[in-house]
């Protein structure tokens, strides 16, 4: 038999803290994609804000890192699993 | 869409080409008959995506002279990255949802764990090496 019990306190931290990080960032993002344009440009609240290019550059950047670390990961396995005359 | 519907526009603009005259707008009209008959989700996915695609375009690089104001244009352009950025965020908090709420399972975690390290001995056997 299969018993349920709730998610253990590890789980849950990291779930939810993974749910607050992604609100975080949405808001953060919209407010600064979206929101900004509409705003006189001498409010206080664009000191928070770096220049609007920073908003297409920053993601291009994460991505590109992130496709590094999968690539490198991928490489790295390959390369340990060759065989001299072929590959299994 | 039904297969009907489409095939009704195409029989419209069937139609309208061959009151005007013309050799191309009629092969095109009939072009137009067959790829909208025979649209699969991929086609219109794709048709709709190169839309709004063209009509970013169009805003972004002010094709059309529309003299929009500067805080929709400034708007507009950064929008493909937002939507993947939103799309993002929204994955992440999707997963990190379930992870919280995922009830844990005490036999169904054991046996897991028995068959991973199973796993690991016999791709070790064959020679793997993480």
């Amino acid at each position: 038999s299969e018993i349920d019990v709730e998610a253990t306190g590890a789980d849950q931290a990291v779930g939810f803290g993974l749910v607050g990080f992604s609100l975080s960032l949405f808001t953060y993002y919209t407010i600064w994609v979206i929101v900004l344009p509409f705003v006189d440009s001498d409010h206080v609240i664009h000191s928070y804000f770096l220049p609007r290019e920073y908003s297409v550059i920053l993601p291009g950047v994460a991505a590109l890192i992130l496709l590094l670390f999968v690539g490198t990961f991928i490489g790295v396995v390959t390369w340990k699993n060759r065989k001299p005359k072929k590959v299994d | 869409m039904t297969l009907k519907t489409y095939t009704a526009c195409s029989m419209m603009l069937l139609g309208i080409s061959r009151h005007q005259s013309g050799f191309f707008n009629y092969n095109f009209a009939l072009y137009l008959c067959t790829v909208f008959s025979t649209m699969t989700k991929l086609l219109e996915w794709l048709l709709g995506a190169s839309l709004i695609g063209m009509a970013w375009g169009l805003v972004t690089f002010d094709l059309l002279d529309l003299q929009l104001p500067p805080q929709y244009r400034e708007l507009a352009w950064p929008m493909p990255v937002y939507l993947l950025v939103v799309f993002g965020c929204y994955s992440l908090a999707t997963v990190g949802y379930r992870v919280a709420t995922f009830n844990d399972c005490e036999d169904a975690a054991k046996e897991l764990q028995a068959q991973i390290k199973e796993a690991k001995e016999d791709l070790k056997k064959k020679g793997l090496k993480m």
